[in-house]
């Protein structure tokens, strides 16, 4: 390991002021992923911001119905709020598919949203890697791809980001709140994580200094249903190859809302924006919900499908996933 | 005058047919127990291993300096301060203990450290500077005999052809194909440790978790250009090796280290360094025809394997061996023609593991068993027992098999067995995809399979396949008590039980205690190919016998003669009274019935001693829209000739059936040019819980009257019989060919 600067966070305002100044700089909060990385040499801070003692560890249900989630609240025991259990059965799915036990009861909130991405390339130091060195090339495009990205992908990364817990949040539209040397702002969660580019060291939007320190989740309308899958390739332990996290509602055999996000195929939590119009159908008469309109749906979100030589198989593996997904929560509504 | 052995129903519990505690059980299970990568000394430094990152590179340069001047630093070494023969490997010395010129896996140690914390090591690791031209690996086993040769006398390790009967034969129906079998990993829990102490006059001292404490003795004293005696091995905690602790790893690199700096030198390797730290199950492509008449006779097998050795030989050789005269299986086939090639490449090296060639060959013919019954419009296991070999029948090398093999009966055992019931409750962690939640039965389909393998025990091919015990008797404190001592690795699994269980019913005595494994006695043999309960177990019989001659002399010369001790068993006798002060202690070498090498153009000979049969029923729920496959029921028939330890058997045949599952539907070293792609836990897949279903299991105790107590070795053949059950029962639910394992969801989705 590297040397580096330990601080201890005294409050929210001055973890931010800690985390200034510096070229790199890292809260450290579960350390689940960020301590690996600093033990292969895959990340290398001048500094490391301890905020695990803060007091953003809580999750708080709103007047409106949503719920307001601290930035260091555990996997575990967000998975466990009954909160969470009773509105959002989605995002407690997606949790407890994550990781293992030991590793959900360490990892936190804003720790899952950044994690960094699995791919065997960025992990390993001797090969080149865009998102690790920049203008170094990556050693995925051309080499072992089972595991990349088929949506949004760039000739610069195919790298996909490794969260479940952000694929379900992404389908509930949560919003990220950010403290930054110039205040409070509030992002919605699609728009934190970005598309590789030209630019695939940088995940997110945030800039090094900026904290997140917390997700709120809107209230779901009555009737909504929602749930996550996810598909990988043994039982438990393994990242997804493909996921879906779906809400969804139906009223008389009609969609009248529906949100899906999927995960194991992008650089971010992929929103699945075609696939949503096409099962919303026109404002005022909806879609039918049923098997021939989830499987257009699905396709026409990925007819913009680039796969690579590995992984062509995640295109109807995807759709697949998005069809069962949808068709398990229509039967639940009946 | 002489003594009979005990009988078997010795009155001192805790004998053979029981299943005693182990004595290192409640330890293992409180994590109390002291594996070697917790041995500590007073003063010692730490070692790590500088590898090489490329699959193929000429050495140009090597720069040490910076990475002396690292404070803590006491040693860098390279290939020049290796002071005996830079060669080692268990078939071929042709692996260099440092690299000199050039490096020929990724992952192959270039130079040493010594530091006096593991971080030194480190970071003093990333300041030598090597100097690489990066040459084209070459990756592909069909191929690799006519490509750049990567050692002198070019890229063939070996080529065993077996032939036997008309070589022009034809039939009514012929089925053909190709096959893959990934590469597997041992995956043993407990990483590659070991700590080496020199000692006052130039000779060194190894604790180590291994699996064969002789060949690593000898291997490290040539390297070091030390004679025997001055290089002691003593068997750490081993956490266990399924094969992949039966090459060197860090052995001699430690003991350079010691001896270089004159302190006690400690390594242990993380998960990932473990991953380039041991050989790996050959990956094969296999091409098969079988032909056979209408009533499903086999008539012919040709087949033609190729087994990728990767970068060093290791036992390449008799993993070639084993795959060619095992090739057609459990099966009576008068016309074989069998080619097996073993290669060099780039790949990471590919030795031993669980099953040795077997296995491949096993997913193979099975699969092609089963495509010859569809062919024939035949149910899958009839045919099967059309064919079955039993005890006389001819093996394709023209040896016959003379002691049980029931492999008809273990097909009619499984297939009896009452079948899973189809859920009616949706318990999610019965489907596929578990709590995944990928589906709560919809697009479900289950499926039925089964398989049959056959293995070799032992050693074969003529080797001397022995092991050495040493048993001694005395009274301790008023009452006889037992020692026994060999150099057989326990690796976890249960050899020191057995070899209490073996003492206690020779000698009635029912303290004994086994002595650390250490090569102050002579060799044990490896732990390996299902042998030691064999050999070990058959040497500590024999050294039980000695002691039991002694006691009837001794017995004489005291004129007990009122006492029967000529008879049946000691049960009667008064060891305490016998002994008194007498100490007997008697050491063995014991041998099996020896095997010879077989024609190199034919393949014909008794290449082997013994063979052992396992058969499997797999019951798969597929989910054929997500790919998805749960195992609902894995069921296994085996001979075991005798079960000394009934749940040890079964723990075997549990854990072999495991990593069969794991070959049949997620385990696979990922490389890509020569690169290992998935080296860590998070990702090379091996069954959780999760994925294990509960099994059923017959064991048949057939004895081999040619073995001690029967005994027929139990840890291999499970290994082979369930990967092709469980990918017939796949194809069984989705009609899919799926000639590769393991079998992965886009096999089953398509793409």
């Amino acid at each position: 390991m590297i040397p580096f600067d330990y601080r201890l966070a005294p409050d929210v305002d001055g973890a931010v002021a800690a985390a200034t100044g510096w070229g790199g700089v890292a809260f450290l909060a579960g350390g689940t992923n960020l301590v690996d990385h600093m033990k292969l040499g895959v990340a290398a801070p001048e500094v490391l911001v301890d905020i695990s003692r803060l007091p953003l560890d809580a999750v708080e249900e709103l007047p409106d119905g949503g719920l307001r989630i601290g930035a260091t609240v555990r996997n575990s025991d967000l998975a466990a709020h009954p909160a969470v259990r009773r509105d959002y059965p989605v995002l407690a799915r997606a949790l407890l598919s994550g990781a293992s036990g030991q590793v959900r009861n360490l990892a936190t909130t804003g720790g899952n949203l950044l994690q960094r991405t699995r791919c065997a390339y960025f992990q390993d130091l001797s090969t080149p890697c865009n998102k690790r060195e920049p203008g170094t090339g990556c050693s995925a495009i051309g080499g072992y791809t089972r595991q990349h990205a088929i949506l949004g992908a760039s000739a610069h990364c195919v790298a996909t980001h490794p969260s479940d817990m952000a694929v379900a949040m992404a389908a509930l539209d949560a919003q990220v709140t950010v403290l930054g040397t110039s205040g409070r702002r509030v992002i919605p969660l699609v728009e934190l994580h970005r598309l590789p580019g030209d630019e695939p060291h940088r995940d997110t939007v945030l800039s090094p200094s900026d904290l997140i320190t917390a997700v709120e989740l809107p209230p779901l309308p009555e009737g909504t249903r929602s749930l996550y899958r996810k598909v990988r390739d043994r039982a438990s332990y393994a990242f997804a190859l493909v996921s879906v996290a779906a809400v969804l509602r139906v009223e008389d055999g009609v969609v009248r809302d529906v949100r899906i996000a999927l995960g194991g195929v992008a650089h971010k939590p992929w929103r699945a924006r075609r696939a949503e119009d096409v099962l919303r159908g026109s404002p005022v008469d909806g879609s039918p919900a049923d098997e021939e309109v989830f499987r257009r749906a699905a396709e026409a979100e990925l007819a913009g499908a680039a796969p690579l030589a590995g992984n062509g198989f995640k295109v109807p593996l995807a759709r697949n996933t998005v069809v069962s997904a949808l068709r398990g929560l229509s039967r639940e509504e009946r | 005058m002489s003594l009979t052995p005990a009988e078997l129903t010795s009155a001192v519990s805790g004998g053979i047919g029981s299943s005693p505690q182990r004595p290192d059980g409640n330890l293992k299970v409180r994590g109390e127990f002291a594996y070697a990568s917790d041995l500590w000394h007073e003063d010692m430094i730490w070692g790590a291993t500088l590898r090489s990152p490329h699959p193929y590179a000429r050495i140009v340069s090597i720069d040490l300096t910076e990475a002396l001047q690292v404070p803590g630093v006491y040693a860098v070494l390279t290939h020049q301060d290796v002071p005996g023969q830079n060669r080692y490997g268990l078939e071929h010395k042709d692996q260099p203990v440092l690299a000199e010129e050039v490096v020929r896996y990724q992952g192959e140690p270039v130079a040493l450290v010594g530091a006096d914390h593991p971080e030194t090591a480190q970071r003093a690791m990333k300041r030598i500077k090597v100097e690489y031209e990066v040459l084209t690996p070459v990756v592909d086993m069909e191929t690799a005999a006519d490509d750049t040769p990567l050692h002198p006398g070019g890229n063939l390790v070996r080529h065993v052809p077996v032939r036997r009967g008309d070589q022009h034969a034809e039939a009514e129906v012929v089925v053909t194909g190709r096959y893959e079998v990934g590469m597997q990993d041992q995956a043993f829990l407990g990483p590659e440790s070991g700590l080496a102490v020199p000692d006052e006059e130039g000779g060194v001292d190894l604790y180590i978790a291994t699996q064969w404490l002789h060949v690593d003795q000898a291997q490290v004293a040539a390297a070091l250009g030390l004679p025997l005696e001055q290089v002691r091995l003593t068997l750490s905690g081993v956490g266990g090796a399924f094969g992949g602790r039966e090459d060197l790893s860090m052995q001699v690199h430690a003991c350079l280290l010691a001896l270089h700096t004159g302190k006690p030198t400690k390594m242990v390797y993380n998960r990932e360094e473990s991953f380039y730290g041991h050989v790996h199950r050959h990956p094969a492509v296999l091409y098969y025809e079988h032909g056979a008449d209408h009533t499903g006779r086999l008539v012919y097998v040709k087949a033609r394997i190729y087994l990728d050795g990767g970068a060093y030989a290791s036992s390449t050789g008799a993993v070639v061996a084993n795959a060619a005269t095992l090739g057609v299986g459990p099966y009576d086939v008068d016309n074989v023609t069998v080619d097996c090639w073993g290669v060099y490449t780039n790949n990471p090296p590919c030795g031993a593991m669980r099953g040795f060639g077997a296995v491949q060959a096993g997913f193979a013919y099975e699969s092609q068993m089963d495509k010859l019954a569809e062919a024939l419009g035949m149910d899958p296991v009839d045919l099967r027992i059309v064919n079955a070999m039993s005890e006389g029948s001819v093996m394709p090398t023209g040896q016959v098999i003379d002691s049980a093999a029931p492999v008809a009966q273990l097909l009619k055992l499984v297939k009896d067995k009452p079948m899973p019931p189809l859920s009616t409750v949706v318990d999610l962690r019965d489907m596929p995809g578990g709590v995944s939640n990928t589906t709560h039965g919809e697009g479900v389909v289950r499926g039925v399979g089964y398989a049959v393998g056959i293995k070799n025990i032992c050693f074969s091919e003529g080797y001397d396949d022995y092991s050495t015990a040493r048993v001694r008797l005395q009274v301790i404190n008023g009452e006889p008590a037992a020692l026994a001592h060999t150099a057989a690795a326990e690796v976890g699994q249960g050899l020191v039980t057995i070899m209490q269980q073996i003492v206690r019913t020779e000698l009635g005595v029912e303290r004994v205690t086994i002595l650390p494994m250490d090569t102050s006695i002579g060799n044990g043999g490896s732990t390996s190919a299902s042998r030691q309960t064999y050999v070990t177990g058959g040497a500590v019989k024999a050294a039980c016998a000695a002691v039991r001659e002694k006691l009837a002399k001794l017995a004489a010369s005291r004129d007990l003669s009122a006492v029967d001790i000529a008879g049946t068993d000691l049960t009667g006798v008064d060891l305490a009274e016998l002994l008194g002060d007498e100490v007997i202690d008697e050491t063995v070498e014991w041998r099996h019935r020896a095997t010879e090498p077989i024609d190199p153009e034919t393949g014909q000979g008794n290449a082997h001693v013994q063979y052992g049969f396992a058969a499997h029923r797999a019951v798969v729920d597929v989910d054929v829209e997500l790919g998805l496959v749960k195992v609902v029921e894995l069921d296994c028939a085996q001979d075991v000739g005798k079960a000394l330890n009934p749940q040890a058997v079964l723990g075997q045949i549990q854990g072999g059936s495991a990593q069969g599952l794991g070959l049949a539907v997620m385990e696979e070293i990922q490389t890509a040019g020569g690169k290992v792609r998935n080296p860590s836990f998070t990702d090379y897949l091996i069954p959780t819980v999760l994925d294990m279903p509960p099994m059923s299991i017959d064991v048949l105790e057939l004895a081999d009257p040619h073995a001690p107590y029967g005994v027929r070795g139990v840890g291999e053949p499970p290994t082979i019989s369930s990967t092709p059950a469980i990918v017939a029962a796949i194809r069984a639910a989705t009609g899919l060919a799926l000639t590769r394992v393991p079998v992965r969801p886009e096999h089953i989705t398509g793409t």
